[in-house]
């Protein structure tokens, strides 16, 4: 009489087991793809990634810091500013220049820093050597690592551009990493973009 | 028995011979007569007429493909007066796309909108756009509830912009809608169309939760100096009224390695894209580091495109 029960309960147990297993891979709550992309975890080759011949664009300069996958480039600063070196002027050389009343900065807002503490011009520029930004004593920054500059205060964005989830790089998502430096976007006078007209519109769908 | 099958004659060889027959004869008689019938010059024509005798571009052997591309060239040329150059670039290895989109930095300039049409050859007449950008209330989660038909200056005031596009999902609800097989996922995670083999029936728009997919109501017009000439088999070379397209990722562009005319267009860095399967890619950095959430993640499509906050 034992027997039967046992057969009786196993018909039972199987569907059961089968139905348990199959809700448990069902409910575990990860997709496929979100495994396959947790499951990538060697490190790979930056120039085999794609096929093509990805050029390494003109003006960068190597970051001095390190993000994930090691060096990268950033663009420069310096060639993009019009009357650079600045120690042309500002020396201690008496300097005779023409139009010196309209090209001396007064074109130049400062709109950086909230009003409660708005920032002057040597809170960043140094007032000794004139072509370095300054952060604290004796620290010179070259303008074309502005990065360091900026990231004395914003550290959480410094953070997440060395990462990758602020800026972008440029042209290309494959080979060398170069990327937007803080300037490239940001007028640093006054880092926030402005209030515009969309460039275009959306017609009305559905 | 295989030499006897391939001795016989199917049907596909049967018309494919009966159809250029056809074109050498009316080519012969039409050349003879005018030169250059009402069809245009009669070489387009029996391109034209080539051209509807191909596979499915994943039945197409390499030498097919080069054949129909080199059609669809020379036929560019004959009929738009336009040299355009069609890519048929594969998936590379180790390569799986994957797309970030920042709702803190977007301020809804739609510059990304305006690239993305200019670089797709996206109907001018119709306004076909890929992408949306909705302006959305804080604290509002759905797009449902936001408004996509803004115009004025932006970011407005307690407000933040999200964009929406085809999300090249995993499992992709519209692949298995189709009916013909003219859609489906290839290898580096991009949902892409055979325009030829597409039919018209619009399933897939109706399967797709996300309103990813556009339909061509008329024949797409784009003005011929604002055409994009290097294309993709698969990307954006010409459509036809009647075909269903969608955002590839800028295949022609990120197979190649570059940026899509998206991010690039983006003003404010809002917009990040790379390789899922690279550790070191600012894809995988924003997945590791950020607080990310998917649209309509309930539905278990798995999209390859998040949202994330600074």
């Amino acid at each position: 009489m034992e027997k039967p029960i046992i057969k009786k309960s196993l018909f039972y147990i199987f569907p059961g087991l089968l139905i348990f297993f199959y809700a448990l891979a069902a409910f575990s709550g990860e997709n496929e793809g979100t495994r396959n992309i947790k499951k990538a975890i060697v490190k790979l080759n930056k120039a085999q990634q794609v096929k093509a011949v990805i050029p390494v664009p003109k003006n960068i300069v190597r970051a001095n810091v390190k993000y994930q996958g090691g060096v990268f480039f950033t663009e420069t600063r310096k060639d993009k500013i019009k009357r650079f070196r600045c120690s042309s002027c500002h020396n201690n050389k008496k300097v005779s220049i023409q139009n010196a009343a309209a090209i001396a900065h007064a074109d130049i807002k400062v709109v950086h820093g909230g009003k409660d503490k708005p920032l002057s011009c040597y809170t960043c520029h140094s007032q000794e050597d004139r072509d370095f930004l300054v952060a604290g004593k004796e620290s010179k920054i070259d303008l074309d690592h502005v990065y360091d500059m900026c990231g004395q205060c914003h550290f959480r964005q410094k953070r997440d551009w060395i990462g990758g989830a602020h800026g972008k790089r440029v042209a290309y998502w494959a080979g060398e990493r170069v990327v937007k430096n803080c300037t490239s976007c940001h007028n640093p006078h006054s880092p926030r973009f402005e209030k515009r007209w969309p460039k275009t519109y959306s017609v009305p769908q559905k | 028995m295989d030499s006897d099958k391939k001795k016989k004659i199917n049907r596909r060889t049967f018309l494919k011979g009966a159809a250029s027959a056809a074109i050498t004869g009316g080519v012969a008689v039409t050349a003879g007569c005018k030169g250059k019938g009402l069809l245009g010059s009669s070489e387009a024509f029996a391109l034209e007429f080539q051209e509807y005798f191909k596979k499915h571009y994943r039945l197409m052997t390499k030498t097919e493909r080069k054949e129909t591309v080199s059609r669809l060239e020379k036929l560019a040329r004959l009929r738009q007066d336009i040299t355009v150059n069609i890519d048929t670039t594969g998936p590379s290895e180790n390569v799986l796309f994957g797309y970030a989109f920042n709702v803190t930095r977007c301020e809804g300039y739609m510059e990304c909108v305006q690239a993305c049409v200019e670089e797709n050859n996206l109907d001018r007449k119709s306004n076909t756009q890929y992408i949306r950008v909705f302006e959305m209330e804080h604290g509002q989660m759905s797009p449902d509830k936001g408004d996509g038909k803004y115009f004025h200056m932006v970011p407005k005031e307690g407000h933040f912009y999200m964009g929406v596009q085809c999300f090249h999902c995993e499992n992709p609800p519209c692949v298995k809608a189709c009916p013909t097989k003219a859609t489906w996922k290839e290898k580096d995670g991009i949902v892409v169309v055979d325009y030829d083999w597409c039919i018209g029936c619009r399933y897939c728009m109706a399967a797709c939760p996300y309103w990813g997919r556009r339909f061509n109501w008329n024949q797409p017009e784009v003005p011929k100096e604002e055409i994009t000439k290097e294309q993709h088999y698969l990307g954006n070379r010409k459509r036809v009224k009647g075909m269903m397209e969608k955002c590839t990722f800028c295949i022609q562009r990120s197979r190649k390695g570059e940026l899509t005319a998206c991010v690039e267009a983006c003003p404010t860095g809002a917009r990040v894209f790379g390789n899922l399967l690279d550790p070191d890619s600012e894809i995988r950095f924003v997945l590791e580091n950020k607080k990310v959430y998917r649209l309509k993640e309930d539905l278990g499509t798995d999209p390859k495109f998040w949202y994330f906050i600074d």
